[in-house]
């Protein structure tokens, strides 16, 4: 049945991706939630909050706040927060609360821009699409807001968040953005990798570090790579003959023949079990799904999918 | 005011009165910062028994989440707990979902389809819980309606509930923790008395086997059962038969009203305290409000010995206490300030019938500082003034990373004299370690 999940536990959503891209750049972001998803998202899906403070809040609305569109409460709030905290500027992450009441983001930015003296960002994230369609949101908003493009940075990692790639991910600083120039080696590391590079509209390459060291442990044969598309192309790149089957976005640029995006269990099950591979690699946490596969299989953990750390 | 942790010392707060507790402390008022305390809170499937686990605290029930995925996401902690192995599903929903509600329209199906894949598997359950969430409260959806056309799609007698994670309610009139519970007793019908039954209700882990259940065993009590004991569903069934309900949590009260309005069975409240003597009182209390006799020297004795034991290896013992444990933060600290031990500091939102413990606390221990978890410049918190020896509570680990602390937050809970002993023996424990 469409959309229902019997194995799997649900995958990193797209508000979790946004804060992944925005962690640590000093902003003060806010979750437009009840409290749920930002216990989600700093409870569970943002490894460096246990390790490295960060100042992300919920906006803590009640069922009234929701009901009667309470945008000026939520402003004060913020604006008040603003004088008791040092941040760059000021970031607001949707939830499925806002999006079930319509709010105006850009409202929202306007009347917040008026009270105070920071920079606002809107990410328009609903919690129901996945985490790399957040992390994209998440890049535009900051091109949007702080990259001329006319900076001199050597070299950058886009999509490299530990949502895909969990302690591996790249250190980035908002200076770092506001760098960002013509000349700047610009790489992709995951599917948002890819979405934000092409809105920079720079020449940029693709390539998964921890693909790449993985590349020369799978034998040959026919290989099904169920990750990021990323992760999958960096494999091919490195000589392995693949397909790429992927719950997440799959770009035109990476899409090859036999290359497919997945949505449903059964969709997995069928391409594992009646594909014809000889070895698969992904994250065990999809093991269940292919009861009858017997071939090699060779674990790639993958948070966003998983939640395994 | 930037850089600095909003606090107020027990004195203050006694002279400002209890209308007037500050804002920052109450919390509810302004964003709510991303401390332990309110990501536990906040996230029920990370921490304790939150909406998903208590909705499967009847036995042989499995749960249906119907929601964004971003609702279900942490559940995979849970998941991976043995007991809750294929006890999980979800029906996600999408933006579609969301304008036009055709979700609801599905439900039956689905629910039709886990209970044919687990029945293939050998273990059909009795009932099926569906957990929605803030989007349909604000949708609203009456679920009631919904799970009744599960029923009848289903048509086999498996009962199909609704376990509302509405975070958005969380202060309302009946939150989320207090609804799941009257939710799982309303599974239970009318049944024969059975004068020599007690319940225990409030928690979804048992409470600690004890001198509670020794007392009303003495006093002639055959069956005591508490739902996390119930080894089947019809177990679970025969709490209706009993003679009345001790509830120990104040958030069952209105599940225990409504199993005395609905099966007759009336109830008594017993309040944790970690103070000896109200300890005693209460069971003084309870036992002639029952009828029934009583002997609890052994047990006082125990606690007070325990207490008099840490006191004596450790005179100046300084906690700081957080909200994530096992107790009222603000009762706890107060018990031990009157045992003679030092509080530091509290992280704990004041809630006014907090005051009472606040106004005692401000005359024996003034300096205590009281922070509040939900405040945004909690940010800041700075341990380094802080002379604290041990922690107590989760939470409290996290601003105190270097001094010894007790979690004190196991699912079963402590209660009574017990709790009060195995306390004091945790912490002469701890810091023996502490300073081996």
């Amino acid at each position: 049945m469409k959309g229902l999940r019997k194995v799997l536990t649900p995958f990193a959503p797209d508000q979790s991706g946004a804060v992944s891209v925005l962690y640590g750049l000093g902003g003060l972001i806010v979750i437009i939630d009840a409290g749920g998803c930002t216990g989600n998202i700093c409870g569970f899906d943002e490894p460096r909050w246990q390790n490295v403070r960060s100042a992300v809040f919920s906006a803590g609305l009640r069922d009234m706040d929701a009901i009667l569109g309470r945008d000026k409460l939520l402003v004060s709030k913020i604006a008040d927060a603003c004088k008791k905290i040092d941040a760059s500027f000021v970031a607001l992450i949707g939830t499925p609360v806002p999006a079930t009441i319509a709010t105006d983001y850009k409202a929202l930015k306007r009347m917040l821009e008026k009270e105070i003296s920071l920079p606002v960002l809107t990410i328009a994230t609903d919690g129901m699409r996945l985490y790399d369609e957040g992390e994209a949101l998440a890049y535009k908003a900051l091109a949007d807001e702080f990259i001329s493009k006319d900076g001199s940075l050597d070299e950058i990692t886009l999509g490299r968040t530990p949502l895909t790639y969990g302690s591996d991910f790249a250190d980035i600083t908002l200076e770092d953005y506001r760098k960002i120039g013509p000349s700047t080696k610009v790489t992709a590391a995951s599917a948002s990798g890819v979405e934000a590079a092409k809105r920079l509209g720079i020449p940029y390459e693709t390539f998964s570090s921890i693909a790449a060291d993985l590349a020369g442990s799978i034998p040959s044969g026919k290989v099904l790579v169920c990750h990021d598309e990323v992760f999958g192309k960096t494999l091919r790149d490195k000589g392995t003959d693949c397909d790429i089957a992927t719950f997440f976005t799959l770009h035109d640029e990476i899409k090859q023949d036999g290359d497919k995006k997945i949505t449903e269990e059964d969709e997995f099950t069928d391409l594992a079990v009646n594909g014809g591979y000889d070895v698969i690699v992904a994250d065990e946490s999809l093991k269940p799904l292919a009861d009858g596969f017997k071939g090699q299989w060779i674990d790639a953990p993958f948070f966003a999918l998983s939640g395994r750390r | 005011m930037a850089g600095k942790a909003v606090q107020y010392t027990a004195a203050q707060i006694r002279d400002l009165g209890k209308e007037n507790i500050p804002k920052e402390l109450s919390g509810g008022h302004g964003l709510v910062y991303s401390s332990p305390a309110t990501l536990a809170y906040n996230s029920p499937g990370a921490e304790g028994f939150g909406v998903k686990r208590a909705g499967l605290a009847v036995p042989e029930s499995v749960m249906l989440i119907v929601a964004p995925g971003c609702c279900g996401r942490n559940t995979s902690i849970v998941s991976s707990m043995p007991q809750y192995k294929d006890r999980f599903f979800y029906l996600m929903m999408d933006e579609t979902d969301l304008v036009t509600g055709r979700h609801l329209k599905r439900i039956p199906d689905a629910v039709c389809e886990v209970v044919s894949h687990l029945e293939k598997k050998g273990s059909k359950p009795r009932v099926v819980m569906i957990c929605i969430t803030c989007v349909d409260a604000l949708l609203g959806t009456d679920m009631e309606r919904v799970c009744s056309a599960c029923e009848r799609a289903l048509g086999d007698g498996t009962r199909v509930r609704p376990s509302y994670m509405y975070a958005l309610t969380r202060e309302g009139r009946r939150p989320p923790m207090v609804h799941v519970r009257q939710t799982l007793y309303s599974l239970l019908e009318p049944m024969e008395k059975d004068p020599r039954s007690v319940n225990i209700i409030g928690n979804f882990a048992p409470l600690e086997d004890g001198e509670l259940q020794k007392m009303l065993f003495n006093a002639g009590v055959k069956h005591i059962r508490q739902i996390s004991t119930c080894g089947t569903y019809d177990e679970f069934l025969k709490m209706a038969s009993a003679n009345f309900n001790i509830v120990t949590n104040p958030e069952v009260r209105a599940a225990a009203h409504d199993m005395s309005s609905r099966l007759g069975i009336p109830y008594i409240e017993l309040t944790r305290t970690y103070d000896v003597a109200k300890t005693a009182a209460q069971y003084k209390a309870f036992a002639n409000a029952v009828g029934i006799t009583i002997d609890i020297s052994e047990e006082e004795s125990k606690a007070k010995e325990a207490v008099e034991s840490l006191k004596a290896d450790h005179p100046d013992l300084t906690f700081n206490i957080g909200e994530c444990l096992n107790a009222d933060p603000f009762e706890l600290a107060l018990s031990l300030v009157r045992y003679g031990f030092k509080v530091g500091e509290i992280y704990a939102a004041l809630a006014p019938e907090k005051f009472k413990y606040v106004s005692k606390l401000a005359e024996l221990s003034p300096d205590t500082k009281i922070f509040c978890n939900m405040e945004p410049t909690m940010l800041y918190y700075d341990v380094s003034a802080s002379r604290a020896h041990i922690s107590l509570g989760k939470d409290a680990a996290f601003y105190c990373p270097d001094i010894p602390n007790i979690a004190w937050n196991s699912d079963i809970q402590p209660f009574g004299f017990q709790g009060i002993t195995k306390l004091m023996e945790t912490i002469g424990k701890i810091m023996k370690e502490a300073r081996a």
